[in-house]
């Protein structure tokens, strides 16, 4: 099988320190390929090279089977690269932002005046087409960036960290975006610090961290070693006696954070009203009880823990 | 394996310049009061040098004279820094990132911000120019000569240009950038014989003056504009050009290649 990304042990150094250790990536053609793990975890550093900005101090990368360092040429015509930052023109409008692009990809005038207004109808930008990129806002910024990286309709398209800052409601339509490009044939690789969002949008998750791989698998056998939700408790008093019927309850070691709180993962939904009655029995009032999803901390340290045990954050 | 023609090639890169000089010129028509700098600065300079300095002298219309050509020197000097610092600021915001992932020329980017950078200087001076004659400066050197002497400083400046493009290249950001070409522009552009003799200076300043490449350059803009006798200042004009795009169009290609965050 022919992989539309692969990476074989890549590393690269920024003096000492090693912002990528030796990394291995694989997107089958079509799939989205979620990178996931916390800032400076060297998931920028991994789409650099793989959009041929930068070159690995060691291991091999190939996208759409050519050579990132030996034929960055063939790469570029297959790409779509849209920055953790908004790389736009801030002094054009989107409309010229979106021609010039199209132009310098060799696209008469015409034909790039058409697929500009395309994708501005396609993004929802039509309204804001001619005002200077500048002045929009974060979510129509990434919106316009993300357009921009399409005008070439790349079969391959690189997003890091797409929706980082953005609200609610701006990260739902760029959801929207991905998953109709991924219909329309093209393969994601997308880097995210949000376990939600690769959740949402990835084929298989490479949680990376420190320039390493510390798990990887569908979000499905992800989650499954994360432990999907966490209950968490906070009583009163009696913090020990409470410890105690939660591991007794649930049959896991409670985790005790601050101030009392206790929480273990919840694999069975009828827990947590077995826990209660029993905390109830016993007299132990509680002043927080909550059910939570896993932060990617959490989820972090589930996973890491299970792959590279023994170290240390 | 299908041969697709290359992006990058010779007839491509040219248009991917082109359409990149647009783009560095179009904000100009979105945004009309970014003119105010190519048309307000060449003006308010006549003004100061031209008249308010020509008012002190006793024959105003002989400083004219003196003084315009080195308004025409000063003007188009300092417009270079515009490259630098628009390059500076296209690698800060990642757009060159944009660009680079791209299939198009290396050169193209660059090829486009010193190409419109050229565009606007010639409108710079040839603003500066129309405010010096209605402020009593006349070109009476033959119309030729005139031209020659224009061209020699557009093309002066572009060779000047690729330095700006090689130190906003190098820049950690768009301050920087712009405080490393203030402190080379004002004394290439003072610090010459532009607006006084180097005879009337004293010491150091004098042999500054003197030595200045930008010297050779107003004396020769001068010399042609007023159908003086333009002595070797043309050829060493022209020399310190071509030694300076030597120099630093490949410092520059080789900055913008090599610029990794």
């Amino acid at each position: 099988m022919t992989y539309a990304i692969e990476a074989h042990g890549l590393v690269k150094r920024y003096g000492d320190k090693a912002a990528l250790a030796g990394i291995d990536l694989a997107a089958p053609p079509g799939s989205v390929l979620g990178v996931l793990g916390p800032n400076g975890a060297g998931k920028t550093t991994a789409v650099r090279i793989l959009a041929t900005l930068v070159s690995p101090d060691g291991g091999r990368a190939a996208v759409g089977g050519h050579d990132v360092v030996k034929a960055p040429a063939e790469v570029r015509k297959l790409i779509g690269l849209t920055g953790q930052y908004a790389s736009v023109d801030e002094k054009l409008t989107g409309r010229q932002n979106l021609v010039m692009i199209g132009r310098l990809l060799g696209m008469g005038r015409t034909e790039a005046r058409g697929r500009a207004a395309a994708l501005l109808a396609e993004f929802g930008l039509e309204d804001a087409a001619d005002r200077a990129a500048g002045s929009y806002s974060g979510g129509m910024r990434r919106r316009l960036d993300l357009a921009v990286s399409l005008v070439g309709r790349p079969s391959i398209v690189f997003m890091d960290e797409p929706t980082t800052g953005l609200d609610p409601r701006a990260r739902a339509d760029l959801w929207r975006i991905v998953r109709e490009q991924v219909a329309g044939g093209a393969t994601v690789l997308l880097t995210t610090q949000y376990l939600e969002e690769a959740d949402q949008l990835a084929d298989e998750i490479v949680l990376i961290d420190h320039g390493l791989v510390a798990a990887r698998g569908t979000p499905r056998e992800l989650k499954a070693r994360a432990g999907d939700r966490r209950l968490e408790i906070r009583p009163e008093h009696d913090t020990e006696k409470a410890e105690l019927i939660l591991a007794e309850v649930t049959g896991l070691t409670p985790h005790r954070g601050e101030n009392g709180l206790l929480s273990v993962p919840l694999l069975d939904s009828a827990v947590s009203p077995a826990v209660f009655r029993r905390l109830e029995e016993a007299g132990v009032a509680l002043s927080e009880h909550a059910v939570r999803r896993p932060t990617l901390d959490e989820a972090f340290l589930a996973l890491t823990d299970t792959t590279t045990s023994g170290r240390t954050r | 394996m299908t041969a697709i023609p290359s992006a990058g090639g010779r007839r491509g890169a040219l248009a991917q310049g082109m359409t990149l000089a647009w783009r560095s010129l179009v904000p100009l028509r979105n945004e009309p009061g970014r003119l105010v700098q190519f048309l307000l600065q060449p003006i308010f300079m006549v003004v100061v040098f031209v008249l308010m300095f020509g008012a002190m002298s006793g024959d105003p219309e002989h400083a004219a004279r003196y003084l315009m050509p080195g308004v025409l020197t000063q003007v188009a000097l300092i417009s270079t820094n515009t490259t630098g610092m628009n390059l500076a600021e296209d690698i800060v915001n990642g757009v060159f990132d944009r660009f680079r992932s791209m299939p198009i020329a290396r050169s193209a980017p660059l090829v486009g911000r010193v190409t419109a950078d050229a565009l606007t200087t010639a409108v710079t001076i040839l603003v500066a120019l129309l405010a010096g004659i209605a402020a009593g400066f006349r070109i009476t050197a033959a119309p030729l000569d005139a031209l020659a002497g224009l061209a020699l400083l557009l093309l002066f400046t572009l060779a000047l240009s690729w330095v700006s493009a090689w130190l906003g290249l190098k820049a950690k950001s768009v301050a920087s950038m712009q405080g490393t070409a203030t402190a080379v522009l004002l004394p290439l552009t003072f610090g010459s014989s532009a607006f006084i003799p180097p005879d009337n200076l004293p010491g150091v300043l004098r042999w500054w003056s003197s030595v200045n490449p930008v010297s050779h350059l107003a004396d020769a803009v001068r010399a042609l504009l007023t159908g003086a006798p333009v002595g070797t200042h043309v050829w060493i004009t022209l020399a310190c050009a071509a030694a300076v795009t030597a120099c630093f169009v490949p410092l520059a290609v080789r900055a913008y290649t090599r610029r990794i965050r």
